[in-house]
């Protein structure tokens, strides 16, 4: 019988919890930006931070509300954002020009709660240019984007280290000037803990899904990481993760899973599009094929061990490792966090192909796959759309593969009955593979 | 009639742009070593240096349907384009292909030559800050150079002294000095040669000697210096966009039914790609050229002041009209482009406030000109009422 996971509700609430402060506090301060930031360096101003972060909140809101989604995109489109840009990116500016804002628990409130302030990341072309616009448009709002040069193993390169951790300590000085308080380093160093502490134990809990059953499906893998992305800085968000952890083990130790029926597994790179297009997922539920492990799902903010010797590993960190962490100076921590940022699978393509083949290899042969789907995200400009086209030509002699273009949240860029056709023979390949090796 | 002397030299630049793989090649053929590059955020200086030429790779503008089993089709049509001079072994003989890590589209297009292209022994990415005005920008720069000039050193087999260093920046600094001058003849009422021809010389710059380069800027100067204009000056058109390298373009703007004067391009293939100096007869070389390269015109990709979240480019764009004057402004832009459209929907409150009317050309591949043809016409005669049209 499936699962039921009971850390779900907690989990839930907590994701709702910070979108509504974000749209109602009274008091304390208003900050947004990617998600893909570190975020540490702003709890040192204090522990009234209420956070908006920019990929998750389109992803959560395209699921909850598909209509304001729809009209968030056109909207920006009208005000002239191209057609091919981020649809992320244009949902959430959408918002902005709509002066109004859903969350994840089905509220609508009129009137964009302006941000005090942007703290932001550059990796994309278009990741601060996202935000300079929404700036732009809501007068001026103070903006600090921190480049995040990452890919091919970067937070193992000292040079790059350094230059992440400059800024960020540069970051942390003109968070000081624009808004006028003081800056608690002990704050500051117990946040860092926190979020190297989620993000390791998120890693934990993905590790888990090479048991087979995998305890864990694409579908539950995307609804349990979001809180690790809005704010995963704060004793709570690591409580949370700490239970599922403790919860998903016994899982494995019992042999239960969510999905219990898992004929096929697979490994996907792409966005959550199955989050957006359901009818995807149930292709591959009817024939018991489930997706046991992703790239997005478990590097968007999730850290692993990565390259060793020259090759990717999907083996966990010991979440003790984070505990004995030397966080006693300013900088101590900063460089810590940038090597755990730098350090996060999804970045590892971006420019840097090998890495991405390598992740893929890992993953393929850790978590035992049966079949690779590959979903180029087509306003994605980093590895989720391009790094994809190279991994197909690579892979498609060694496993079943299929590929197929999706997009982050624009349902008008997919082509659902191809994608549908092309999943289906996806099920034939796999099928066929495993009557070969039988 | 006897041609004039600047007419024989704008030949020369133009028979380069049409055939840059060829003058590449004769370049290998004299013994030289060449390297290409993907990106104006290369230091040519330190290729210079080693006794590298430098070559920019750019769109052979073909229609071409080869790359999209490579490169996504949403990626931009210029990085398809220089993918494909990779995958069709236009460029095989070129002993090194170098990229700074930039635009992300690009970026792919580089890795399509790396891995599919045969270059995989014979490249090097240089790591490069994605935002140009962070403050540590400029260590990380010299750091990230100072690897790549050991990576040459022991391609060369030979050291790279600071003396080699600041001859080429020397060289490459007199390149952008007469390159500046003759763009500069572009803001006079009747200016003594036409954009096209200005932008043209600029394009073959990125793939020449610059020493070569250098002699023929001179003459061309020379002779157009103290040259009258070339008479019935028309509208007064600017350009601004991302990478557009077909002069094709260009030449068509001058060649519409009304008269029109191209007067200035704001793009990396042209006035982005020299607009600055590298400060000379410093004693740290590669600082130096970091510092250069931080105060040029901002790539749309990197542009973003920390703290303001300010778009400097568009200080740029700004100072440009004012001083150029152009009475319309053309945004030409790669389809698939995704920085440059975000600038684009900054920089229209900019133009209405200087009263600046603008159209948009998307560019592809290969240029339709028949379309772009009629869609500058009528942006033409939408400016009738303000610029008298010949
Ligand atoms: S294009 Fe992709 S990487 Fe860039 S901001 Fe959008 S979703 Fe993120
Ligand atoms: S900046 Fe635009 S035109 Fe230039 S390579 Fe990038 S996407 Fe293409």
């Amino acid at each position: 019988m499936a699962y039921a996971v009971k850390a779900w509700n907690d989990f839930k609430t907590y994701q709702n919890g910070c979108y509504r402060d974000y749209l109602y506090a009274t008091e304390g301060l208003r900050v947004m930006g990617s998600t893909w930031s570190a975020l540490a360096p702003l709890k040192g101003l204090g522990d009234d931070i209420h956070l908006i972060g920019g990929e998750p909140h389109a992803a959560s809101l395209a699921g909850t509300l598909p209509d304001e989604s729809r009209e968030n995109i056109l909207a920006a489109e009208i005000a002239g954002m191209g057609f091919h840009s981020c649809s992320y990116l244009k949902l959430f500016t959408g918002e902005v020009i709509r002066d109004k804002i859903g969350i994840t628990d089905g509220t609508i409130k009129e009137g964009y709660p302006r941000p005090d302030l942007i703290w932001t990341t550059h990796l994309c072309n278009q990741h601060s240019k996202w935000y300079q616009e929404v700036s732009r448009r809501l007068g001026g709002v103070p903006l600090f984007p921190v480049d995040m040069i990452g890919g091919g193993n970067a937070e193992k390169d000292p040079k790059i280290v350094n230059y992440v951790s400059n800024q960020i300590e540069e970051g942390i000085n003109w968070l000081q000037k624009v808004t006028g308080r003081g800056y608690s380093d002990e704050l500051f160093a117990k946040a860092v803990r926190n979020e190297i502490k989620v993000l390791v134990l998120w890693g934990n809990i993905c590790a888990l899904n090479r048991h087979a059953p995998a305890p864990l499906d694409e579908r539950r893998l995307i609804a349990l990481f979001p809180p690790a992305i809005v704010d995963r800085t704060t004793d709570e968000s690591v409580r949370l993760y700490e239970t599922l952890f403790e919860e998903v083990k016994q899982m494995v130790a019992t042999g239960q899973s969510v999905a219990p029926d898992q004929r096929f597994r697979i490994v996907y790179f792409g966005i959550a599009h199955t989050y957006g297009h359901p009818e995807m997922a149930r292709i591959l539920r009817d024939v018991g094929a489930e997706i046991v492990a992703s790239v997005y799902t478990f590097g968007t903010c999730g850290n692993f061990k990565g390259i060793v010797n020259g090759e990717w590993s999907w083996d966990p960190i010991d979440p003790k490792w984070v505990d004995e962490l030397d966080l006693s100076t300013r900088r101590k921590a900063i460089t810590e966090l940038a090597k755990i940022v730098l350090g996060w699978p999804t970045w590892q393509g971006v420019r840097s192909y090998w890495a991405l083949e390598s992740m893929a290899r890992a993953m393929i042969k850790e978590f035992n796959a049966d079949g690779l789907l590959l979903a180029p995200s087509r306003s994605c400009e980093t590895d989720f759309r391009n790094g994809y086209v190279g991994l197909q030509r690579i892979f498609k002699s060694k496993i079943p593969t299929i590929e197929y273009d999706t997009d982050q949240v624009d349902v008008r860029q997919m082509d659902l009955p191809g994608a549908q056709r092309k999943t289906e023979l996806f099920v034939h390949l796999m099928e066929a593979a495993k009557r070969r090796s039988a | 009639m006897a041609k004039k002397g600047s007419d024989t030299v704008i030949e020369r630049f133009r028979s380069i742009t049409e055939n840059p793989q060829g003058y590449a090649k004769s370049l290998h053929e004299q013994g030289k070593l060449v390297a290409g590059y993907m990106c104006t955020h290369v230091p040519e200086e330190i290729l210079y240096a080693a006794g590298i030429v430098p070559v920019r790779i750019l769109s052979p503008h073909v229609s071409q349907a080869m790359t999209r089993s490579y490169i996504h089709e949403t990626y931009c049509s210029f990085s398809h384009d220089c993918a494909y001079q990779g995958l069709s072994h236009n460029y095989d003989f070129l002993d090194l292909i170098t990229t700074s890590s930039s635009c992300i589209h690009m970026g792919e297009a580089f890795n399509v030559w790396v891995r599919f292209a045969g270059f995989e022994g014979k490249s090097y990415l240089i790591p490069y800050p994605h935002i140009i005005e962070t403050k540590p920008a400029a260590a990380f720069m010299k750091e990230s150079y100072g690897e790549f000039k050991k990576f040459l050193e022991g391609f060369v087999k030979k050291p790279i002294t600071d003396e080699d260093i600041e001859k080429a920046i020397k060289v490459y600094n007199q390149t952008r000095r007469l390159l500046k001058r003759l763009w500069e003849l572009l803001r006079r009422e009747d200016p003594p040669i036409s954009g096209p021809d200005v932008a043209t010389a600029t394009l073959a710059s990125q793939f020449m000697d610059k020493q070569e380069c250098n002699k023929l800027l001179e003459k061309l100067l020379k002779n157009l210096e103290a040259a009258p204009g070339k008479g019935a000056p028309g509208v007064r058109l600017m350009v601004s966009g991302g990478a557009c390298d077909d002069i094709e373009v260009l030449d068509l703007l001058e060649h519409l039914d009304y008269s029109v004067n191209l007067i200035f391009v704001d793009s990396c293939t042209a006035t982005r790609y020299f607009w600055f100096e590298i400060p000379e007869g410093r004693a740290d070389k590669l600082t130096a050229i970091a510092e250069g390269y931080i105060s040029r015109i901002p790539c749309p990709s990197k542009d973003n002041v920390p703290g303001t979240g300010e778009k400097k480019r568009l200080r740029y764009v700004q100072q440009f009209i004012e001083e150029f004057k152009p009475e319309g402004l053309v945004f030409l832009y790669q389809r698939f482009c995704s920085p440059q459209p975000h600038d684009i929907v900054a920089m229209r409150p900019i133009l209405d406030k200087l009263g600046v009317p603008s159209i948009d050309l998307e560019l592809d591949s290969t240029v339709p000109v028949t379309q772009f043809r009629t869609q500058l016409e009528a942006f033409l005669e939408i400016l009738k009422p303000v610029v008298p049209l010949e």
